[in-house]
C-alpha cells in the first residue's frame, strides 16, 4: 500500500517555482521579440518567434543542467533540485514551439509531406558549413519530448530508478546535440554576438560545472578494505541524523545515530530514490525530504499499513571508525543497531 | 522510396502501435501491476505520450512485473557510477562541435551574392 497516484502533487513551494519559471520564460521571449535589436531585417515575424523560442529553450535547458551540479556542490540548490521536472516539462514545451515555426515556415509551402521536407532538404552531411544542423535539433527536441513524457512518479516505479534514470542520462545527449544545432547552425550566420557570447557561456558553464560535481563526487568515495568501507569516526554522527558515504561500488548508504546507536539504510528511498540521509529521525522513523516517506531505519520498512521497504547494512566498529559492510541485505531485513560506546554513556548519564 | 519517406512512415507507424499498446496497458495491464494505480483514473491520459514513445519498454517491464523475474536489488542499483561517462562525453563532444562550429564559421562582406556549397537534390 502507498499513496495513489494523482497528475501533480501540487504544494505550496512547487506553485512558486512554476509562476516564478513561467514569469521568466515570459520575461525571456518578450525581452527577445520586442526590445533586442534585429540585427537581420530580411526576417519575418514566423522565423523571429522561432529564433525566440530557440534561444529560450537552449537558455532553460542550460539552466536545467546547472542545477544538478550545483545542488550537489552546495546544498542551498536543493529546493531547485526538487522541481526539476515541471522545469523540464515547460522546456519540452518552449523546444517543441519553436520547431512547429520552423517547420511550418521553412517546410510548409511544397508538395512533399513537411517532415519528409525536413529530412530530405539537405542531406550534405559530410561537410561542417551546411552541416543539416536541423537533425541535431530533431534529436533533441525527441530526447526532450521522451524525458518530458515520462516524467511522473509512475514511471519512475514501473520503469525501476536504475532504468528510468538511465533513460533520463538523455539529457546529456540532448544539451549536446543542443549545442552542436546553434554551432552549427545559427552561430554560422550570427550577427548579434550578445546571443554568441549567452550561447558560448551558457554551454562552458554546464560544462565546468558538471566536471567539477563530477570530481568531487570522486573524492568523496569512501575507502573500503574487502568487503567492509569506512564511513566516519564516532564523533562525526549527531543524534537523529545521518552521515552518508558511497561505496565502491556506487551505492549510497545513510548511516543514522538514534539513541545512541547506529543503523544503515540505503540512501534511496524506495519511492523515487530520494536522499533518505538527509531526513531527520523521528520517532524511530526517517522521513524522506521528498514525499515524506518513511522507514524505520533499523529493519528499513515503513510503518503498517504501507509497505515500502529500502535495503539495511551491516555496521562494526574498528579504532575508533565505523565501517559499513558493502553488502546490502533485502529490503525490510532487520539488523541489530551498533551501539556506540561513548554516546552509551552520555544517554545513560 | 526515399529514405526520409520510410522514417516518417516508420515513425508514424511506431506511433500507432505505442496507441494501441497505450490502450491495453492503461485499460487492463495498469491495475494488475502496480496496486496505487487502482482507482486512480485521472492522471491515466498523462501517461499516453510516454506510452507512445516507449512502449517496448513499456511491454518488457510489463511482463517483467507479471512473471515476477526482476531481482529485487536492481531496484537499488546506482547509476551514478555512469555519470562521470556521460558528463565526459557530452563536455569533449560540447568542445568539439563548438570548435568546428566556429572553425567554419566565416565573415563575408555585406551584400556578397550567395555561393552554393553542394548540389541541390533536384538538379
Amino acid at each position: 500500500m502507498s499513496v495513489k497516484y494523482v497528475p501533480v502533487q501540487w504544494n505550496p513551494n512547487k506553485w512558486l517555482y512554476d509562476a516564478i519559471m513561467l514569469a521568466a520564460v515570459a520575461a525571456f521571449l518578450w525581452v527577445f521579440l520586442y526590445l533586442s535589436p534585429k540585427h537581420d531585417p530580411a526576417i519575418n515575424a514566423q522565423i523571429h518567434n522561432a529564433r525566440a523560442f530557440g534561444a529560450c529553450a537552449f537558455m532553460m535547458l542550460t539552466v536545467i543542467l546547472c542545477i544538478g551540479p550545483l545542488a550537489r556542490l552546495d546544498r542551498r540548490f536543493l529546493p531547485l533540485l526538487y522541481n526539476r521536472r515541471h522545469f523540464g516539462v515547460m522546456t519540452a514545451l518552449v523546444a517543441l514551439t519553436h520547431a512547429g515555426f520552423v517547420i511550418n515556415w521553412y517546410f510548409a509551402f511544397s508538395s512533399i509531406n513537411k517532415y519528409v521536407g525536413l529530412l530530405s532538404a539537405n542531406t550534405s552531411i559530410g561537410q561542417v558549413a551546411g552541416f543539416p544542423f536541423e537533425l541535431f535539433g530533431l534529436f533533441a527536441l525527441v530526447c526532450l519530448l521522451l524525458l518530458a513524457a515520462t516524467s511522473h512518479d509512475f514511471w519512475l516505479k514501473f520503469l525501476t530508478p536504475p532504468v528510468w534514470k538511465r533513460l533520463h542520462y538523455l539529457i546529456y545527449a540532448a544539451y549536446f546535440a543542443v549545442v552542436g544545432h546553434v554551432a552549427l547552425g545559427i552561430l554560422q550566420d550570427q550577427r548579434d554576438h550578445t546571443v554568441t557570447a549567452l550561447f558560448l557561456g551558457g554551454a562552458a558553464i554546464v560544462v565546468v560545472l558538471h566536471v567539477t560535481a563530477w570530481l568531487s563526487a570522486e573524492s568523496e568515495a569512501s575507502e573500503a578494505s574487502g568487503t567492509w568501507a569506512k564511513v566516519a569516526p564516532t564523533a562525526a554522527f549527531r543524534e537523529g541524523y545521518a552521515r552518508v558515504t558511497r561505496l565502491p561500488n556506487g551505492d549510497r548508504v545513510a548511516v543514522f545515530l538514534m539513541d545512541g546507536q547506529l543503523s544503515a539504510i540505503s540512501n534511496a528511498c524506495a519511492h523515487q530514490n530520494g536522499p533518505l540521509g538527509e531526513g531527520k529521525i523521528i520517532d524511530c522513523l526517517v522521513t524522506c525530504p521528498w514525499h515524506g516517506f518513511q522507514y524505520d531505519v533499523r529493519s528499513g520498512r515503513s510503518p503498517a499499513p504501507f509497505t515500502e521497504k529500502v535495503p539495511t547494512y551491516r555496521l562494526r566498529l574498528v579504532n575508533g571508525t565505523v565501517e559499513v559492510h558493502t553488502d546490502a541485505n533485502p529490503p525490510g531485513t532487520y539488523v541489530d543497531p551498533l551501539p556506540l560506546p561513548t554516546m552509551q554513556t552520555e544517554v545513560v548519564a | 522510396m526515399p529514405i526520409a519517406e520510410v522514417i516518417v512512415t516508420a515513425a508514424q507507424a511506431w506511433l500507432w502501435i505505442g496507441a494501441v499498446v497505450a490502450l491495453v496497458f492503461l485499460t487492463i495491464g495498469m491495475d494488475r501491476i502496480d496496486a496505487d494505480a487502482r482507482g486512480a483514473y485521472v492522471f491515466r491520459p498523462l501517461l499516453v505520450p510516454g506510452i507512445l514513445l516507449i512502449w517496448p519498454l513499456v511491454l518488457w517491464r510489463w511482463w517483467q512485473i507479471e512473471a515476477q523475474s526482476s531481482p529485487w536489488a536492481a531496484r537499488y542499483r546506482a547509476v551514478r557510477a555512469s555519470y562521470g561517462l556521460a558528463v565526459i562525453a557530452m563536455s569533449l563532444g560540447i568542445i568539439a562541435i563548438v570548435a568546428l562550429g566556429l572553425t567554419a564559421r566565416q565573415s563575408w562582406p555585406a551584400g556578397i551574392a550567395p555561393i552554393q556549397l553542394s548540389d541541390g537534390t533536384n538538379e
